[in-house]
């Protein structure tokens, strides 16, 4: 599971590869579960194939309909994937995005991660605040109705996680609590490890599908259109995320009334990468640095009347951080203020801090980033020997922020000195703040999930995992 | 077994007399009778041998007997089956079990019959990359059952 | 020169596909792995000469591995054995006296693992997949090992992985016909690929299945399905040696018209100065630098030629031919035909490295 595809190869060497096993059903709007196809796994890559419409699973669709695998369900695939349908894949998002756009049909409403958004704002020479106004600005300029911020449904599911990490410590069950947020290695661990790894991870949905969830389950309303009338657009740093946003546990049903199931649909129809943005840029002909900076849309979006923005630190999300001075708040009364102070490891991608009382570690949390440090770290797991109780796991060596959908380095720019810009520029004015104080994730608690970890709160932030299994058809395609 | 076949309606010719033929120099019909039973092997997807599909006919193998040397030749129903190494497998089992282990084998596709013919013909005679999908029970089971029709 | 063949070692019950000697002092041990999921461990009477008929099998190993093991490798000190396995798994032995007992299992690879390598001081590990991936693992205290880093780069299968003799630095080989020179960071933060050795230009035109690298390190020959074997010299051009001390290997000369079918081993011999090669026509061929050459310039105008050619040394393909460590005429070879072979070379003037010869160092 890359932040590159396999054909694709990154300057890094630590990304995750794509593995051979379908992550998402060839029936992608079925609920049951995967164990349901073994000797199936045939898929057309050069077209939309027919699979057998007689197939024999509880399924929304009649019997009648084409079950369509497109490319997106075959995104997990290295087997399957030849370095012409990768840039297929790239057409056909941004494709998607355009024809929804004219066809008018829904409401196309696009949140953005602060990831893309200082990707973008490195690359042209901005701020995080004029990239955000303009993007906007453009976004609405071609027909999108509203454009969001991804920072924000990060602090619901921020909050959600220290609730959720304070649980699983005091239980003492399934320590440590590995991060969810990112889809390269949730895919890995379904696919390689299972059941040994599965039960740690974290069940709190990342911002990407929390605002998903916001989105066309509640803040509809507020946009005064019915969840099946929006067609729901991330812009994310990396290409996993497509394949999160296709994950069969993001489909649900609009309520028609208590006896009928609605039509079904997906917290995400479609996400772009930050340089996907570039191409839809120029298609449209708009040079980025000269376009209009419109005002924001402040429903969903992390900044203020006087147009501050603000979140958490972290260009991965903060998980650690944040999960980690809540907890020892809560548990143990301590306040920790200031900067955390993290300790290198085997390299800069593995960091482990602690919280000592009386001279012993009572918290020990870790940021894990890049396949090889992951691949010790799950060892350590695998055999007991692992100490923390709580890490941040990204499949990116230096993070999302370094993810495989983020604008290249110009001409004579290194790898190095992109990413340590993109760094200065994440955090560049935006002011730092407690997920717990922003105003809108209260709202959405009084307004709808009553408070952090609460039955609905856990119903709507929360999803599950499964163990995959190779198909025989990945192996035909790949010995 | 297969839900989305990659060629639903295959041509399917008849099979040819076996008998009393002499092969002129081809096939060692006293040596290594059972050779022709590469004919035979059933196709993944269709019940029909190999031959009545024309994937193999009896021009596709040769045999050097005085050099050790076999080679088959053969051309899969469509041109991007992805069931063609499938088929390869199956031929090389089939001359592995029939073939005295002095023998050299050759199995490639039939020169413009497949669009990733070189990738193909690399991989079915490479022998650590057979051996370890001889070793792989899901392929192998796949692959016995292409070989049933050809037990005597 | 002729291969008088000392014994055969019959005991696996499918096909042998790698050998390795035993480095370190003592009585020569052998240790063989087959697709019958085993190492056999091979030793002669003590007291014997290693040229003796005397071997016999020590030990079977069966428990690291549930399908073919491909490699196996003793560290530089002995004591260790590492497997590679197409279970997709490493496997690791250790020797304690006559005992040799397994201690861990490394998995990570996500399919068959083809090759795994020592580096000279036994503190790194490399192994290599049909995953495309070579990994680097640390040894720690306590026989823990630890990933160091993950190297992508290869666009299909690795099928051979060896170190330097000296320095640390990685070679492998692919089923991309490529190979692939690994060295660390100048920062030590991580590993990445300093070189590539492909076509267009001089490289292979089909699977590399092996490399060896001769005494000094400053040569290395490989062997290919092309049927050619290439020797590779990077003494030539010390100038141009990159910021990170790794000078660039130049394409020196191929070998070729000399083998009928696929070549899958090749060894440059630590003594000797031999080239080795064990290939799918069931031929072990001996190669060696052609001495009455007049041109003196480094790295010019070398060529290679054959000395021995030895037919049927097995009665199947030969996957695996190696130089004794220490003893210049020994052979060990392994072929599909299930039998370990040990030869001596017999007849002929051996180039015997002299004591004056040190491992290359471009930096001086």
């Amino acid at each position: 599971m890359s932040a590159n595809f396999s054909v694709k190869v990154g300057r890094h060497n630590d990304f995750i590869s794509p593995s051979q096993a379908c992550v998402v059903s060839l029936n992608s709007l079925k609920k049951s579960s995967p164990q349901a196809f073994d000797d199936d796994g045939l898929v057309q890559i050069q077209s939309k194939k027919l699979l057998n419409p007689d197939f024999n699973q509880a399924s929304a669709l009649s019997k009648s309909d084409p079950v369509k695998v497109s490319l997106h369900d075959c995104l997990a695939c290295s087997g399957c994937i030849t370095s012409a349908e990768t840039v297929l894949i790239e057409q056909q998002s941004t494709g998607e995005f355009l024809s929804q756009l004219d066809t008018g049909k829904k409401a196309v409403v696009v949140s953005l991660s602060p990831q893309s958004r200082a990707s973008l704002a490195a690359y042209y020479g901005v701020t995080p605040l004029q990239a955000f106004k303009k993007f906007t600005g453009f976004m609405k300029s071609i027909g999108v109705r509203a454009v969001f911020d991804t920072s924000c449904s990060r602090d619901l599911s921020l909050i959600e996680s220290c609730k959720e990490f304070v649980t699983r410590f005091r239980d003492n069950k399934n320590l440590p609590i590995l991060a969810s947020a990112c889809p390269g290695w949730v895919c890995y661990a379904e696919k390689t490890h299972g059941a040994d790894i599965l039960p740690h991870i974290s069940a709190v949905k990342s911002p990407q599908q929390a605002m998903g969830a916001i989105v066309k389950r509640y803040a509809c309303s507020s946009l005064g259109l019915q969840p099946e009338d929006i067609y729901h657009v991330t812009v994310m740093p990396c290409y996993d995320k497509k394949l999160e946003a296709s994950r069969e546990d993001f489909v649900f049903s609009g309520e028609v009334n208590e006896e009928t199931d609605g039509p079904q649909m997906t917290e995400v129809d479609c996400v772009l990468t930050t340089t996907e943005v570039l191409d839809l840029l120029a298609t449209k002909s708009a040079d980025f640095t000269a376009l209009e900076e419109a005002p924001l849309d402040r429903l969903l979006a992390n900044v203020d009347e006087s147009e501050q923005l603000f979140g958490v630190q972290g260009g991965s999300g903060g998980y650690a951080e944040c999960i980690f001075r809540y907890a020892a708040s809560v548990l143990f009364g301590k306040e920790v203020t200031g900067p955390l102070k993290f300790k290198v490891l085997r390299n800069s991608d593995f960091q482990e801090t602690s919280l000592e009382i009386g001279g012993k570690p009572v918290l020990q949390f870790a940021c894990v980033y890049g396949f090889r440090n992951i691949q010790n770290l799950v060892r350590r797991i695998k055999s007991g020997k692992c100490e923390y109780h709580y890490v941040e796991i990204m499949a990116c060596p230096s993070g999302c922020l370094n993810g495989g959908g983020q604008i290249k380095p110009r001409k004579g720019q290194s790898a190095k000195d992109l990413i340590q810009l993109i760094e200065v520029t994440y955090a560049n004015d935006i002011e730092i703040r407690d997920p717990f104080s922003n105003k809108i994730t209260q709202g959405l608690y009084d307004q709808w999930l009553g408070h952090p970890g609460s039955a609905k709160a856990c119903e709507i932030m929360q999803t599950q995992y499964h163990s995959r299994e190779k198909t025989v058809g990945s192996y035909i395609s790949d010995w | 077994m297969v839900s989305g076949l990659i060629n639903a309606n295959p041509v399917v010719h008849e099979r040819k007399e076996r008998s009393s033929r002499p092969c002129v120099n081809k096939i060692l019909d006293s040596k290594i009778p059972s050779i022709h039973h590469v004919r035979d092997i059933t196709d993944p997807e269709h019940p029909y041998s190999l031959e009545q599909l024309n994937v193999v006919t009896e021009d596709s193998i040769f045999v050097d007997d005085s050099k050790s040397y076999v080679k088959v030749t053969f051309t899969p129903t469509v041109q991007h089956c992805s069931m063609a190494t499938v088929i390869g497998l199956s031929l090389r089992l089939k001359l592995l079990r029939c073939l005295p282990p002095r023998f050299k084998v050759d199995i490639q596709l039939a020169p413009g019959s497949h669009s990733t013919e070189a990738a193909v013909n690399k991989q079915l005679n490479d022998k650590e990359r057979v051996a370890a999908a001889f070793e792989n029970p899901h392929l192998v089971e796949l692959v016995e059952k292409c070989l049933v029709s050809t037990e005597e | 020169m002729s291969l008088r063949l000392v014994q055969e070692l019959a005991g696996h019950d499918d096909r042998v596909w790698s050998v390795a000697w035993r480095p370190g002092g003592g009585p020569s041990v052998l240790a063989s792995c087959s697709g019958d999921k085993t190492v056999r461990i091979w030793e002669h009477s003590p007291g014997a000469s290693p040229s003796s008929a005397t071997w016999v099998c020590k030990a079977v190993l069966d428990s690291a591995h549930t399908r073919t093991v491909r490699q196996c490798e003793w560290c530089p000190a002995g004591k260790l054995l590492a497997t590679a396995s197409f279970d997709s798994t490493l496997g690791m032995y250790e020797k304690i006296g006559t005992e040799i007992s397994f201690i861990a299992s490394f998995e990570g690879h996500e399919n068959e693992v083809k090759s795994v390598a020592w580096n000279s001081s036994g503190s790194l590990l490399a192994s290599c997949s049909r995953d495309k991936s070579v990994w680097i693992w640390e040894v720690l205290p306590g026989h823990e090992f630890e990933c160091v880093s993950v190297l992508n780069g290869h666009s299909q299968d690795v099928k051979m992985v060896t170190w330097h003799p000296s320095r640390d630095i990685l070679v492998s080989a692919s089923y991309d016909n490529s190979i692939k020179v690994w060295a660390e960071d100048v920062d030590g933060d991580d590993w990445r690929c300093v070189q590539t050795l492909a076509a267009p230009g001089r490289g292979h035109t089909s699977t590399v299945w092996g490399i060896s690298f001769n005494a000094t390190g400053d040569r290395m020959v490989s062997c290919s399905d092309d049927l050619t074997l290439m020797v590779w010299d990077t003494s030539a051009d010390c100038v141009s040696t990159s910021a990170d001390g790794v000078a660039p290997w130049k394409h020196l000369t191929t070998i070729s018209g000399y083998h009928d079918r696929t070549i899958f081993s090749v060894h440059w011999s630590r003594v000797n100065g031999l080239i080795a090669s064990g290939a799918g026509d069931d031929c072990i061929r001996v190669f060696d630098e052609l001495r009455d050459n007049v041109s003196t310039l480094p790295g010019e105008g070398l060529s290679y030629e054959m000395v021995l050619k030895q037919e049927k040394a097995h009665s199947t393909d030969v996957n695996c031919v190696r130089w004794h460590p220490k003893e210049p005429r020994l052979l060990a070879s392994a072929g599909d035909d299930g039998v370990v072979k040990i030869w001596e070379l017999v007849g002929g003037d051996l180039p015997l490295l002299s004591n004056e010869s040190l491992p290359y160092d471009p930096r001086g």
